[in-house]
C-alpha cells in the first residue's frame, strides 16, 4: 500500500510539473492550428495527432490539466471555507444557531448540485468568454460542494467544544475569536484538509461530466473535461486509440487521488 | 411520535419551499436568464418581440414568481412548460415513472454488487480480495458518468446497469469500511476466540452493529443515484426526469426547473427521512 501511494505521489508530480510547464513543453499553443494538417495521426511534431480544427491535442492535453489541476484546488478551496464557517459555527454556537444551520445544510444536501450546476451553468450566454466560463464553472462547483463538508466540520468543532483543553481555556478568560485562532483552528486543521483533499477529485470529476455534457470550459479553452467531447465522436466513428488519453490521464489522476485519501476519511 | 413525524412534516416543507427558492434564484441571477433565442428569430413581428421580451422579464421578478407559482401549485396548477409547450404535471407523470423504475433497479444492482464484495472482503481477510474491490470500486469512482454513459450507448448495454457501476463503488467503500469497523469490535474478537463460525460472525455480531448505519446509508445512496442518473439519461436518451432535466436547462425552461427541483428535492428528502425512520425503530427495537 505504502509503494502504492509513493507511485500516487510521484503520478500527480509530475503530472502536475507537466501541466504547469505546457508552455515548455507543448509543440505550440492551445488554441494554434495546423491548418495544413487537421485530424492528423500520432506523429513526431504531434505526439497526439491533432482534433478537427488542426490543434495539437498534446498540447491541449497539458493545457488542460492545468486548467483542471489548479483550479479544482481552488474550488475545493472555496468549499472548504464555506464548510468551516457554517459548520464551525453551528458548532461553536450550538443550541438554534445549529439547528437552523443543519437545516440550511439538508437543504444544499438535498438538491442533486450537479442537476441545479446544470440548470445554472445552462443559462449562461453562449458567448461568454473562455476565461470567465472557467471562472464560474468552478466557482460554482465551490460554492454548491460545501455542505457534507460542513457536516463534518460541525461535529468535529461540537466534539472539540466538549474536550477538557477547551474548557480549560475558556476557564482561563480565552472567548471569542482568539478561542478560535488558537484552540479550535489548529484542531480542526486535519478535518479541514481532509474535506479539502476529498473534494479535489470530486470537483476534476464533476467538471469531467459538465465538459462532456458541453456545458464545462468553453472553447479555445481546454480542461481534462472539455477535452473528453472528443469521445462522443470517436464512440459513432472510428476508434482511434489517441483520442482516450485525456480520459486516461484524468482516470490516473482522479485515482492517485483516492490511492492517497485514508480509507477512514470517505465514511458515512 | 406525531409530534415527531409533524415536525418532521415542516421540515420536509420548509426544505421543499427554500430548495424551489433556492432553484429559481440561481437561475435567475445567471447572466444569460433574460436573452432568449427567439428573439433572434426575424420573421418575428416587433409586437412578437416584445411579448417574449415582457414575458422574460415577468419571471426575473423571482419573489413574485414563486409566490405566484407556490399560488398555483397549492391550486394543482404545475404550469406549463415553456420549452416543450406541455402541461409539466403532464411531463411528469410520463417521465417519474421511468426514472423510478431505473432508480430502483440501479440501486438494487448497485447494492447487491457493493454489499456483496465488501461482505467477501471482511470475510475472506484476503489482502487480494480487498485490493481487488478497491481497485474495481476506484476504476468506476474515476470515470465520469457521461463518459461511462457514452461507452453503455456504444455498446448497446442497458444505462441502468451503468447508473448501478457509478453508484456501486460509494456502497462498496461506506460498506467496506463499516463492516471492518464492527469487525474489529473487542466483542466480535471474543466470539471469534469462542469459536464462533465466519457466517455466524457477521450474522449475529457484526450486522446488528453496522445495521443502522446501513439503513441510512440507503437515504444518502438515493441522493447519489438521482445524481447519477441525470447524467446517464441524457446521454443515453432515456426519456426520464434526468433528461426532462437537461433539456429544460438548455432551453432555459424556468418552470419546469423549479417543478423538477422540488420533485427532486421531495424525493430526496423523503428517502433519506425514511431511512432514518427505519435506522431509530431499528435502533430502539435492538435496544
Amino acid at each position: 500500500m505504502k509503494v502504492l501511494r509513493i507511485i500516487a505521489v510521484a503520478v500527480l508530480v509530475v503530472t502536475g510539473v507537466a501541466a504547469l510547464g505546457a508552455h515548455y513543453l507543448a509543440p505550440a499553443g492551445y488554441e494554434h492550428q495546423f491548418r495544413e494538417s487537421p485530424n492528423a495521426a500520432p506523429s513526431a511534431q504531434h505526439l497526439l495527432g491533432t482534433d478537427d480544427l488542426g490543434r495539437d491535442r498534446f498540447a491541449r492535453l497539458l493545457y488542460g490539466a492545468r486548467v483542471s489541476l489548479l483550479l479544482a484546488p481552488l474550488a475545493a478551496g472555496i468549499s472548504t471555507l464555506l464548510a468551516a464557517l457554517v459548520g464551525g459555527m453551528a458548532g461553536y454556537f450550538g443550541g438554534w444557531i445549529e439547528r437552523s444551520s443543519l437545516v440550511f445544510v439538508d437543504l444544499f444536501l438535498s438538491i442533486p448540485w450537479l442537476f441545479l450546476l446544470i440548470s445554472v451553468r445552462a443559462v449562461l450566454p453562449l458567448n461568454i468568454s473562455p476565461q470567465a466560463s472557467v471562472v464560474v464553472t468552478f466557482m460554482l462547483l465551490g460554492f454548491l460542494g460545501w455542505a457534507a463538508s460542513a457536516r463534518v466540520v460541525c461535529a468535529g468543532t461540537r466534539e472539540l467544544m466538549k474536550s477538557e483543553h477547551i474548557w480549560l481555556a475558556r476557564a482561563m478568560g480565552f472567548s471569542g475569536l482568539k478561542l478560535v485562532r488558537l484552540h479550535l483552528m489548529p484542531n480542526l486543521r486535519g478535518t479541514l484538509l481532509a474535506q479539502f483533499w476529498i473534494s479535489v477529485p470530486v470537483f476534476v470529476i464533476t467538471e469531467a461530466n459538465l465538459g462532456v455534457l458541453g456545458l464545462g470550459v468553453s472553447e479555445p479553452l481546454p480542461s481534462l473535461g472539455s477535452l473528453l467531447r472528443e469521445l462522443q465522436n470517436v464512440f459513432t466513428l472510428r476508434p482511434e486509440p489517441w483520442k482516450f488519453v485525456p480520459l486516461v490521464v484524468l482516470i490516473v489522476v482522479v485515482s492517485c487521488f483516492q490511492i492517497l485519501l485514508n480509507r477512514s476519511e470517505v465514511r458515512a | 411520535m406525531l409530534g415527531s413525524l409533524g415536525l418532521k412534516l415542516v421540515r420536509l416543507a420548509a426544505i421543499m419551499l427554500m430548495a424551489g427558492l433556492i432553484g429559481a434564484t440561481l437561475i435567475r441571477i445567471a447572466p444569460g436568464f433574460t436573452a432568449d433565442e427567439q428573439q433572434l428569430n426575424s420573421s418575428l413581428s416587433a409586437k412578437s418581440l416584445q411579448a417574449i421580451r415582457q414575458a422574460r422579464l415577468s419571471d426575473s421578478d423571482v419573489p413574485r414568481y414563486y409566490l405566484h407559482y407556490l399560488g398555483a401549485l397549492l391550486r394543482g396548477d404545475l404550469g406549463v412548460s415553456e420549452s416543450l409547450n406541455q402541461p409539466v404535471r403532464d411531463l411528469l407523470r410520463e417521465r417519474l415513472p421511468v426514472t423510478l423504475r431505473s432508480l430502483a433497479v440501479a440501486l438494487a444492482l448497485a447494492w447487491l454488487l457493493g454489499l456483496s464484495l465488501a461482505m467477501a472482503a471482511c470475510l475472506s481477510s484476503s489482502r487480494a480480495f480487498t485490493f481487488a474491490g478497491d481497485t474495481l470500486s476506484g476504476t468506476f469512482i474515476s470515470i465520469p458518468a457521461a463518459v461511462l454513459a457514452l461507452v453503455f450507448v456504444l455498446l448497446r448495454w442497458p444505462p441502468v446497469l451503468a447508473a448501478a457501476l457509478l453508484i456501486f463503488p460509494k456502497i462498496y467503500r461506506y460498506c467496506y469500511n463499516l463492516l471492518q469497523q464492527s469487525y474489529d469490535s473487542p466483542h466480535i474478537l471474543t466470539a471469534r476466540a469462542k469459536g464462533a463460525g465466519p457466517w455466524r460472525v457477521l450474522a449475529w455480531h457484526v450486522a446488528p452493529i453496522a445495521m443502522p448505519q446501513l439503513l441510512a446509508l440507503v437515504g444518502i445512496s438515493i441522493s447519489i443515484a438521482i445524481g447519477v442518473l441525470l447524467p446517464v439519461e441524457a446521454v443515453c436518451d432515456v426519456p426520464g426526469i434526468g433528461q426532462l432535466a437537461w433539456q429544460a436547462a438548455e432551453a432555459r425552461d424556468l418552470p419546469l426547473l423549479v417543478n423538477l427541483t422540488l420533485v427532486v428535492t421531495f424525493l430526496t428528502v423523503c428517502a433519506t427521512n425514511f431511512s432514518d425512520l427505519v435506522r431509530r425503530s431499528f435502533t430502539r427495537g435492538a435496544a
